[in-house]
């Protein structure tokens, strides 16, 4: 069976934090400055009693609205705020969601490049007779690892949840994928406390990191600098290996959605593989970076603005925390 | 490449506008010089030289003669 993406919908919290808060937190930021080079503007932010799940939930009911919810057949969750070691989160939001019990739900743990990998879940479901309409959800609350006083993640990431429904299909609308995996690059985007090798400290040490950002080991770390380099490094070489998997070319896409990393990665990227500018989706001004929610978010303004339109071929790359990355061609 | 054409595009790379820059300047005093300059710098070097910094050694880089050491100095003439 072939598969394709019949909808996707997101949801983001109504919490927002602006460039100008930002900057009366760090004086020596300009919010002008922030937005011309980042391209973010606002980035929405989850309340301390809000949950990744709560965002999914909302995602998954928006999605669902004017769907048969009984056609779901299996529920996918990809995130990295999860609400409990165990049970699955995927488990709660199908007995929330009032879907089939005679359904496979699971988490899965990725970041950046995580909708990518979801579409190449599903699509083997669909293919293997497994599954037939897939619930493919991202939901990333990272900014509750967040230190306040960390400048740096504070500005570039935001919270956010999208939910895509995938059905089989007479016709292939998922091409084929390329994968990637680099583990030496754990420590670089890393959570290193509250796991089950170190365990949350309550005394941890504030570091400052000399660039204005103050952090301890139970926050979210990422070196920017080395996270940048890898992007350089990996995201050229799995287009090409994409492109060709698929018999085609960069001149027979039709638009290109990066993971929106920041404005200036992804524009950076864009130049260096040289990408039209017309055919390149670089927007982030109201959401900041959301992790695995990026490319699902920006895929839905495309449609949603005929940025794309039917039949397109429109070329989706994440890349980030793992190292993770992944490509594939859609057709929409 | 000229040390010369080097300190231009650095400081277009951090939008200097009135500082002139000399190999001697260090860039941590920068007023401008701040996380997102490192990108801007990777980017530049990447660009320009073909080569690749690490974060890391960011963290070593004083001077802009620092900075040029660690692409290494064959890179200039």
């Amino acid at each position: 069976m072939k598969s394709r993406i019949k909808k996707s919908e997101y949801y983001l919290p109504e919490k927002i934090l602006t460039n100008q808060e930002l900057e009366k937190i760090f004086p020596e930021w300009d919010a002008e400055k922030i937005e011309k080079k980042v391209g973010i503007r606002e980035r929405h932010l989850v309340n301390e009693n809000e949950t990744a799940l709560d965002l999914a939930f909302e995602a998954s009911k928006k999605v669902l609205k004017n769907y048969d919810k009984n056609k779901i057949d299996f529920l996918l969750l990809c995130t990295q705020s999860t609400e409990y070691y165990l049970p699955s989160g995927a488990c709660i939001l199908q007995d929330k969601l009032g879907l089939r019990t005679n359904i496979g739900a699971f988490d899965y743990n990725l970041g950046c490049s995580g909708f990518i990998y979801g579409l190449a879940i599903s699509k083997s479901f669909i293919k293997s007779g497994i599954a037939n309409n897939v619930l493919l959800i991202t939901a990333s609350t990272y900014t509750k690892h967040i230190h306040p006083k960390d400048k740096s993640n504070k500005t570039m990431f935001g919270d956010g949840a999208t939910a895509t429904i995938i059905e089989s299909s007479d016709q292939e609308s998922i091409l084929e994928f390329s994968l990637g995996t680099d583990g030496r690059g754990y420590k670089n985007l890393i959570i290193l406390n509250g796991g089950l090798k170190n365990r949350y400290d309550v005394n941890a040490k504030e570091i400052d990191d000399g660039s204005g950002s103050i952090r301890t080991a139970n926050n979210l770390f990422m070196n920017g600098p080395e996270i940048f380099n890898f992007t350089i490094e990996a995201v050229p070489i799995v287009i090409n290996q994409c492109l060709a998997k698929n018999h085609t070319t960069l001149e027979e896409i039709d638009y290109v959605i990066f993971h929106q990393a920041n404005k200036f990665i992804i524009e950076y990227l864009r130049k260096k593989i040289k990408i039209p500018k017309d055919k390149f989706y670089n927007y982030l001004l109201h959401t900041g970076n959301t992790v695995s929610a990026t490319i699902p978010i920006a895929l839905k303004d495309c449609v949603d603005n005929r940025i794309v339109k039917t039949g397109d071929r429109v070329l989706l790359v994440g890349y980030g925390v793992g190292y993770s990355w992944g490509a594939t061609i859609i057709i929409i | 490449m000229k040390t010369n054409k080097f300190l231009c595009e650095l400081s277009e790379t951090l939008e200097l506008e009135e500082i002139e820059l000399n190999v001697n300047t260090n860039l941590k005093d920068l007023e401008e010089y701040d996380s997102l300059s490192v990108l801007s710098i990777i980017a530049m070097i990447d660009e320009q030289l073909g080569k690749r910094l690490s974060g890391n050694d960011f963290n070593s880089i004083t001077t802009i003669k620092s900075l040029m050491e660690l692409i290494g100095m064959d890179s200039f003439e």
